[in-house]
């Protein structure tokens, strides 16, 4: 019972508030009060996520496998940021309560964990996500083939956007007056229809489909049909 | 020779496209954005429809009036997205309205007050915090935030930003809920951001204020739906920033260029890159083409 | 010392690779220059003692997020040790900076402010605001607190289905959520866009004040084409009928909808890429080297 029994009744209540509240005026108070309870044990996973971190890489350092050195960095770097951050070390003090000791903001650029945002992470982020162009570029040459029509309306549409996007639009057919009979035919507007027309069309029915999928697994779970999120122990 | 020798002792020019190391298309990329950067190679801009629909939405509220700003994207997608949020805030600066700014992303609050201190201050140092602009911050919550703002402002946010109640703040003084700011304006990454805004803000108010939005390219496919009814204008990516930059130089120029300019900065080195895209594609296609046994078996 | 053939083998460590001398060496030149650079700074005559400390720390981040962008560029030639080092300090940077906010933005002020109120305005939040329901506030709180606590037994070695009661409550908030909002935005709100009119006209008034209709051709078109598309694509996802035949020729429109709504998001994608590329080069260009 403590093992099944009262997570599926958590789940099912849980659930079922939510719903409630968005179509019961006084079960509002309800669904804002679970919402803060949601959001508490979010930040808590967070904090679980960091413990699962710690032991991971804690394991690898104490058995030495192969990479542990990388191991040690991670665990230091965070202990840093951890310690910097949660006794806000170097905060700068709240200008309207200089006395109160933790107070200040430990965002702010001129602390060690401002810094360390600003400088550290904020840089690293972005550059694996820049990482990503490359990878589209070697993609685009590697394995976009034009090989039956559904592959050729997917690459001309890409090289019309790709090309209405840029200068090259405009150099291209900028010339066609914007008030003639051929405005059509300039990359700018075939850019906007498609966007407009096509891939609204297209994006609606997956989001359609999306909600449909996204609907039927949230009532399996809340039914009590789906119970994959039980522990097998 | 048989066709299979022939495939693959492919010879010349295909052979090369065959055999190219990706480590040659990363450095042709590389290049294709780092010489225009270097060459400081513009274009000019032409604005297009969304673009000047955005900017004729601020442009419609009255000056004095009171808008919201939500800064909903992170570290990761600011190079499209901070263009746009500084065009804004300057653009609405320069029409004296005030600002409240927001966030449903955690690391939104940190990309605010950098428009703050590099927009808002230097070039309007006549605004005066908690006087013509607050900054509530982060709100956990997603769509829930929303849904509060509209119905309760203060229950949402008792505090701002800096831990000040809010009932001490002027701007911000008889504030209940949405219906008091006459624009909303959602510079969004993805999930939540501006089709929640769209959705819960304006859904709940139709006719209280007015919605526009800036978005990245990939998730711009789930906003076109609400335009022009729900979203009187959409900035479609780093072009839309280089158009609304355009639009809002040309009537409010700003005293540092390279700071409300940076969407057009970035629209050079996205010419070549885009060539460079379709010419890889060409050219795969080429080798495949060229590549495939002449006349035999596929 | 031997081999188990009981061979005697040499050892002698390996010769350092040309590539990591090429990479220590880079490193120590770009560290000399590092500190050259910061000395030159601190030195600033006319700057004053805070200043100068406040642009040390700056030209220190500046060079040492340029080197960390190098080193996570330098995957793109090969896996290397500078990348892994990159890589394993922005995991544990993002891990804590995540576990600090969640601290202070959400436990503190949504959690121990409800717990003890007079301890957290006094240490933390002086401008918290004295709540009207101290008792229900308490109350109330302990729920997840409790929660929260049986969420961190997930790191036992025993016990482990505690922590499946507040995961249970998680997923149970979420599906509940989702299902209103998926449904509001995602099929409701998609479903009565959609419904535009096929035969759509234009509105007009002449010099004498009549109204004037006149048929809308782009208009209709648009109106068409998106009641047509959105069918034919979820024609396409229906699987559960075969095919073939009128529902066959409506799945393959729906794939051509697709395929343009790809090549779309495909262009746009690649600019979303380009942008945040050409932003670190930018800063690579402009704020480390100071050239451009």
């Amino acid at each position: 019972m403590m093992q099944r029994t009262i997570p599926i009744a958590i789940l099912c209540l849980s659930g079922t508030i939510m719903v409630a509240a968005y179509f019961l005026s006084f079960a509002q108070s309800w669904g804002e009060t679970v919402t803060t309870w949601f959001n508490i044990l979010a930040a808590v996973a967070l904090v679980l996520g960091a413990g699962n971190l710690i032991a991971v890489n804690l394991e690898k350092i104490s058995s030495q496998r192969a990479g542990w050195g990388y191991a040690a960095i991670t665990l230091g770097s965070f202990a840093f940021m951890l310690v910097v951050g949660l006794l806000k070390v170097g905060a700068v003090p709240d200008p309207k309560h200089p006395g109160v000791a933790f107070a200040g903001s430990y965002e702010s650029a001129a602390s060690p964990f401002g810094w360390m945002y600003e400088y550290v992470m904020s840089p690293l982020t972005a550059t694996m996500f820049a990482m990503l162009a490359f990878y589209v570029a070697s993609a685009a040459f590697r394995a976009f083939r034009a090989k039956n029509v559904e592959s050729i309306l997917l690459l001309g549409t890409a090289f019309i956007v790709l090309l209405a996007q840029t200068a090259a639009g405009m150099f291209l057919t900028g010339w066609i007056p914007e008030d003639s009979a051929f405005a059509f035919l300039r990359l700018d507007h075939i850019k906007t229809g498609i966007m407009n027309h096509v891939q609204t069309a297209g994006m609606r029915a997956i989001m359609i489909g999306i909600a449909l999928g996204i609907v039927a697994m949230s009532l399996r779970l809340i039914l009590g049909i789906d119970r994959s999120y039980l522990s097998k122990n | 020779m048989t066709n299979e020798a022939q495939t693959t002792k492919a010879r010349g020019f295909i052979g090369v496209l065959t055999r190219l190391d990706r480590r040659w298309i990363f450095l042709a990329m590389g290049l294709s954005i780092a010489v225009p950067i270097l060459l400081k190679l513009r274009f000019p801009e032409y604005p297009g429809p969304m673009a000047k629909a955005t900017f004729n939405a601020i442009e419609a509220v009255p000056e004095g009036s009171t808008i919201l700003i939500s800064f909903d994207y992170d570290p990761a997608s600011a190079a499209e997205l901070q263009p746009m949020a500084s065009a804004l805030v300057h653009h609405c600066a320069s029409r004296r309205l005030k600002m409240v700014f927001t966030a449903l992303w955690p690391l939104g609050k940190q990309q605010a007050d950098r428009t703050i201190e590099t927009v808002l201050k230097p070039f309007h140092p006549e605004y005066k915090e908690g006087v013509d602009y607050v900054q509530l911050g982060f709100q956990a919550g997603n769509e829930g935030v929303i849904k509060l703002l509209a119905t309760n402002l203060p229950k949402q946010y008792p505090n701002d930003a800096s831990g000040e109640a809010i009932e001490n703040l002027p701007l911000l003084e008889g504030v209940e809920d949405l219906g008091a700011f006459k624009l909303i304006a959602s510079v969004s990454a993805g999930y939540p951001g501006a089709k929640e805004w769209v959705l819960y803000g304006n859904g709940a108010m139709p006719d209280a204020f007015s919605v526009v939005a800036g978005s990245t390219g990939v998730q711009v496919g789930q906003l076109l739906p609400y335009y022009p009814q729900q979203l009187e204008g959409i900035l479609v990516a780093v072009k839309g920033a280089a158009e609304y930059e355009t639009l809002v130089e040309e009537k409010y120029p700003a005293p540092d260029s390279t700071v409300i300019g940076q969407g057009r900065v970035r629209m050079g080195p996205q010419l070549v890159a885009h060539l460079l895209m379709i010419g890889l594609i060409i050219l795969g296609n080429v080798a495949m083409i060229a590549g495939r046994p002449r006349g035999g078996a596929r | 010392m031997n081999d188990q053939a009981g061979n005697e083998t040499t050892d002698r460590r390996p010769a350092p690779r040309r590539h990591t001398l090429l990479w220590i060496s880079l490193a120590a030149l770009g560290v000399s220059i590092c500190v050259l650079r910061v000395a030159a700074a601190a030195q600033t005559g006319d700057a004053s003692a805070a200043e100068a400390a406040r642009s040390l720390w700056q030209t220190v981040g500046i060079w040492v997020a340029a080197l960390m962008t190098l080193g996570i560029f330098s995957f793109l030639f090969k896996d290397n040790p500078l990348y892994k080092v990159c890589e394993s300090i922005l995991i544990g940077v993002s891990a804590a900076y995540w576990m600090v906010y969640a601290f202070w933005s959400t436990l503190v002020p949504q959690l121990f402010a409800k717990l003890s109120p007079t301890l957290v305005r006094e240490h933390v939040m002086p401008s918290l605001a004295i709540s009207a329901t101290p008792t229900q506030d308490f109350l109330l709180s302990l729920v997840p607190l409790v929660l929260g606590g049986m969420l961190l037994w997930r790191l036992a070695p025993k016990g482990q289905w505690i922590s499946v009661w507040p995961i249970a409550m998680i997923i149970g908030v979420t599906a509940g959520l989702r299902i209103t909002s998926a449904l509001e935005s995602d099929f409701l709100a998609q479903i009565a866009a959609t419904m535009k009119p096929l035969v759509a006209f234009t509105s007009s008034v002449d010099a004498a004040g009549v109204e004037i209709r006149s048929f809308d051709f782009w208009g209709s078109v648009s109106g068409v084409v998106g009641v047509v598309g959105v069918l034919s694509v979820l024609t396409y996802f229906l699987f559960s009928v075969e095919h073939k035949g009128a529902v066959g020729k409506t799945a393959r429109l729906g794939i051509w909808f697709l395929m343009i709504t790809f090549g779309g998001a495909f262009g746009l994608t690649v600019m979303g890429r380009i942008t945040l590329l050409a932003q670190r080069f930018e800063f690579l260009f402009r704020e480390w080297l100071g050239i451009a």
